[in-house]
């Protein structure tokens, strides 16, 4: 029990690791530190939508792959708004289940491919809407400080 | 004894695994593999009892002898206190 073991060694040994979601690159799917993730080592090459386990540096990262290619892959997590290229072999996992709340989930389920699917084909549409809300909030604040509206920012509340 | 708030019980392909969530996998980075009595145990320990009832419980949900049941729910509670994981 006081074993202490790196993830890609708890997937060598028990073939699978259970563990909490640390992070919000995958939202809405996983909420950070509530729900459970199910990672298997990677037998084979992933395929778009799936979900790889990588390492980036010291950190993990759990993504999903947008599109397999010769040396590797394109990933992007369900909540990040740039893609990365990610080589074969820093991905060492890949999740087949979670537990969103209490409901557990299969990465096989019709349900959830379909959310999947979704969540990619929707990106440019998430981004441009993201794009044009940050556009807005900076438009909107310099004509209400223009107007009088909103007190311009001080250097101690810029550095706050 | 209890077990304190920060973990829960997954069921995963017929195993069972305890993760942490919250503020508890900000500490304890780790998943602990259950069998079917410790998983048992873990559930009924996931409110306040003594050691009396824990094998009480035991004994009325499997056939075992008390002996072994008791030294199962020792053993048990000792891994809960050991690891910090009891209240």
């Amino acid at each position: 029990m006081s074993e202490i073991l790196k993830i890609e060694e708890v997937l060598e040994k028990e073939g699978k690791y259970v563990g909490p979601t640390v992070g919000v690159s995958m939202l809405p799917m996983l909420k950070n530190r509530r729900d459970t993730i199910v990672v298997r080592p990677k037998t084979e090459k992933l395929k778009a939508l799936d979900v790889a386990l990588y390492k980036r540096g010291d950190a993990y990262v759990l993504h999903r792959v947008l599109k397999p290619t010769e040396t590797g892959y394109i990933i992007r997590g369900d909540n990040c708004y740039s893609d990365e290229i990610v080589p074969e072999e820093a991905v060492f996992g890949v999740l087949t289940e979670f537990f969103r709340k209490d409901v557990h989930y299969y990465c096989t389920d019709k349900k959830y491919l379909r959310y999947a699917k979704r969540r990619v084909k929707t990106y440019k549409l998430r981004r441009f809407y993201l794009r044009a809300k940050g556009f807005v909030f900076r438009v909107g604040g310099k004509v209400l400080r223009a107007l009088g509206l909103r007190k311009k920012k001080t250097n101690g509340e810029k550095q706050a | 004894m209890k077990i304190k708030k920060g973990f829960i019980l997954r069921n995963v392909g017929g195993e069972c695994v305890v993760v942490p969530v919250g503020e508890m996998s900000k500490s304890f980075h780790g998943m602990i593999n259950l069998n079917e009595t410790g998983s048992f145990l873990w559930n009924f320990f996931t409110a306040e009892h003594t050691a009396d009832e824990a094998v009480a419980a035991l004994l009325g949900e499997y056939d075992v002898a008390e002996e072994l049941a008791r030294a199962d729910v020792e053993r048990f509670m000792e891994t809960l206190t050991k690891n910090g994981f009891a209240e």
